[in-house]
């Protein structure tokens, strides 16, 4: 770890070093994760949704390249998180959140000064933007999207399957191969997940090494839309793992309290205990073993840190713990009650 | 005013003087014809993002001019719960209280006070006993209850069973039905339960509105004991409209579109919600569909129009479908 540490400063002097003219290029090639934290804790909404007055959309800064973005659980309830990665070349965002309106969630104001910002501390004047979807499908991360339509030196990534596929050259070979975000010195991996979405993508950052998983797997309830590739999303993550270092799955939600296997309420604005986004990749294991046995089952199975719907809708509630688990809490009386 | 005669002057000055005196004139509420009120066109409903809704915590709605309806704004409490005000010449009905705790967010307290302090106002009184009442003990009800703890001329039902029956004087729950009269003007409770043990319907004679609180309203009525608790409030509520003239079925909540398309549990923007309100037909049409489910099964969902009848299911569970399955 100190190795990693020595070289990160090491890059991170190199970086300031050139003259004001000059654009930074800054090397990505790590032997370990970059350095980076989650030092803020997630705005969890309020008692009265009307009455919040936290940021619509809250910019956590993981690293000086790497940004991640979650909308305010009071302008919509699914709350979900996005990332904003930048290389020397290219700047990527991973999703678009659940709200079109730019005045109620404005993405592309927040992006457009993010990435200003890291410009200027660039030297450059301006760097390409590509808006890439964990799930084109998917409306808790497609809807902002409409905001980065028109805006200059932009890619959208399509919103249909089979554009999906062409734009990362996978329509061939469409989910059996992985395409490639090149960010400039940064890499990104995209690997097709189907599961819990027809065009579902995670997408690999071998910087941060995170899996961004969007939709199929995250700290919350995940809805499988269909077994069989859900199981092969699972298994090809999980070998994607052990071929390749992963430190944290970064997923596109949270709906997990911090007690074991407890989860929020659909639809609830307040959510003080929110267990944390990031996932060990460990849980992939146990994510492998319990998808192999919902299969074939309209139910849910709760685990400690995901709960997994199968043939059953996004509202359904299970009041079954497995034996592994401790006995939930009894829960407070009053408003929730009914 | 020129032609005012002595005797109006001193008719003037002599109702002055009981005006001062706090009484006020008797008022009248008969029973034979229903009293006339007014729904709103339509009730607050939430907004696409609750951060930028601009309604009122609760929306005041004086149904006529001693009658009030109170409905919590969705960007507060996701209940939208509605909550009521029966005035009487000697005492004030609340019926229910909303499913805000916090004082600072929502200071139903205050709003009530004023409430009375204007009705008063209006009728030359100085100040009426509030009795604070619920339709059952759930929690979005009776959230803002401990605001009335000290408050003035104020009794308190209760918030258990056995504190409810004592305080009305029921002793054949739920068959009994008990009169509590406001001052002038009657209210009849009964009990109602089977979407919670405790719950009462109330019906006013004066505008001939029957609260069915949350055992009946256009939504997912939660029910614990169908067959034994459920199905023969509908049937007792059926039974009341035989008897005596109701104008309409009053209620706690609204889930459904005009569509038929419930709004799950906690949706934040309702923007067509039929009215609250719900006719006796309604109710007969809904107790004849109740005769036709011979074995209620656990877990089940029975589908009457806009009334979805959740047996034995989790409150908070809705009945969405994966949309993404393929």
């Amino acid at each position: 770890m100190r190795a990693h540490f020595v070289f990160a400063c090491l890059s991170l002097v190199i970086a300031s070093a050139p003259s004001l003219t000059a654009a930074v290029v800054k090397n990505y090639e790590l032997s370990g994760p970059a350095p980076g934290s989650i030092r803020f804790r997630w705005i969890y909404g309020s008692v009265a949704a009307a009455l919040n007055r936290d940021p619509r959309v809250q910019v956590q800064g993981y690293n000086e390249d790497s940004f991640i973005l979650r909308e305010n659980i009071c302008v919509n309830f699914e709350a979900p998180f996005m990332y904003l990665l930048l290389g020397n070349e290219r700047a990527l965002l991973i999703d678009t959140g659940a709200t079109a309106n730019p005045q109620y969630f404005p993405l592309r104001t927040t992006v457009d000064a993010v990435l200003k910002r890291w410009c200027t501390a660039r030297g450059v004047a301006d760097i390409p933007l590509t808006v890439v979807l964990s799930s084109a499908e998917n409306d808790i991360q497609n809807l902002g999207y409409s905001q980065f339509v028109g805006r200059p030196n932009t890619t959208l990534a399509p919103l249909t399957l089979d554009g999906t596929k062409t734009f990362y050259g996978l329509a061939a070979s469409w989910p059996n191969e992985n395409g490639k975000i090149d960010l400039g010195g940064r890499v990104v991996t995209v690997i097709p997940t189907p599961g819990t979405h027809k065009d579902g993508l995670t997408f690999y950052d071998p910087y941060n090494d995170f899996l961004h998983t969007g939709d199929l797997f995250f700290p919350g309830r995940v809805m499988i839309a269909n077994e069989r590739d859900f199981i092969a999303s699972v298994a090809k993550l999980k070998a994607f793992a052990q071929a390749n270092p992963v430190k944290w799955i970064m997923g596109g939600k949270v709906e997990m309290s911090t007690t074991a296997g407890v989860d929020y309420i659909r639809r609830k604005t307040y959510r003080p205990n929110e267990r944390v986004l990031q996932l060990e990749p460990a849980v992939l294991a146990d994510l492998q073993d319990y998808a192999s046995k919902i299969v074939g089952h309209s139910q849910a199975i709760v685990r400690t840190d995901y709960i997994l719907l199968n043939g059953v809708g996004p509202g359904t509630r299970t009041f079954t713990r497995p034996a592994d688990l401790p006995p939930a809490p009894p829960a407070a009386g009053g408003g929730g009650v009914r | 005013m020129k032609s005012i005669s002595f005797g109006s002057l001193i008719t003037t000055l002599l109702c002055l003087v009981v005006t001062a005196h706090g009484a006020g004139k008797t008022i009248e509420f008969p029973t034979k014809v229903a009293a006339p009120g007014t729904f709103p066109k339509k009730w607050i409903h939430g907004s696409e993002s609750l951060l930028d809704n601009k309604d009122p915590v609760v929306q005041v709605h004086w149904y006529n001019e001693h009658t009030v309806m109170m409905r919590e704004n969705k960007a507060y409490a996701d209940g939208a719960n509605f909550f009521f005000l029966y005035f009487g010449n000697e005492k004030a009905f609340l019926l229910d209280q909303g499913s805000i705790t916090q004082h600072d967010i929502s200071p139903v307290r205050e709003l009530i006070d004023g409430l009375i302090e204007e009705w008063c106002k209006r009728n030359g009184k100085d100040d009426v006993e509030l009795i604070v009442a619920n339709t059952h003990l759930h929690g979005d009800h009776y959230s803002a209850w401990n605001q009335f703890q000290d408050r003035p001329n104020t009794k308190l039902v209760g918030l258990t069973h056995e504190e409810r029956l004592a305080f009305f004087g029921m002793t054949n729950f739920p068959e009994q039905r008990v009169e509590y009269d406001l001052g002038g003007r009657k209210l009849i409770l009964w009990g109602s339960p089977g979407h919670d043990d405790a719950e009462m319907a109330t019906y006013d004679t004066y505008t001939h509105l029957l609260c069915t609180g949350d055992m009946l309203y256009w939504g997912l009525i939660t029910i614990r004991g169908f067959a034994e608790k459920w199905a023969p409030s509908i049937e007792r509520l059926v039974k009341f409209t035989d008897e005596y003239p109701v104008s309409c079925l009053i209620n706690c909540h609204i889930e459904m579109s005009m569509q038929n398309v419930d709004y799950p549990r906690s949706t934040s923007y309702q923007p067509d919600e039929p009215p609250m309100q719900i006719e006796v037909e309604t109710l007969r049409k809904l107790n004849a569909f109740v005769k036709t489910i011979k074995n209620p099964r656990d877990g089940e969902v029975y589908y009457f129009d806009k009334i979805w009848l959740y047996n034995q299911k989790g409150g908070w569970e809705t009945v969405e479908k994966n949309k993404f399955v393929y």
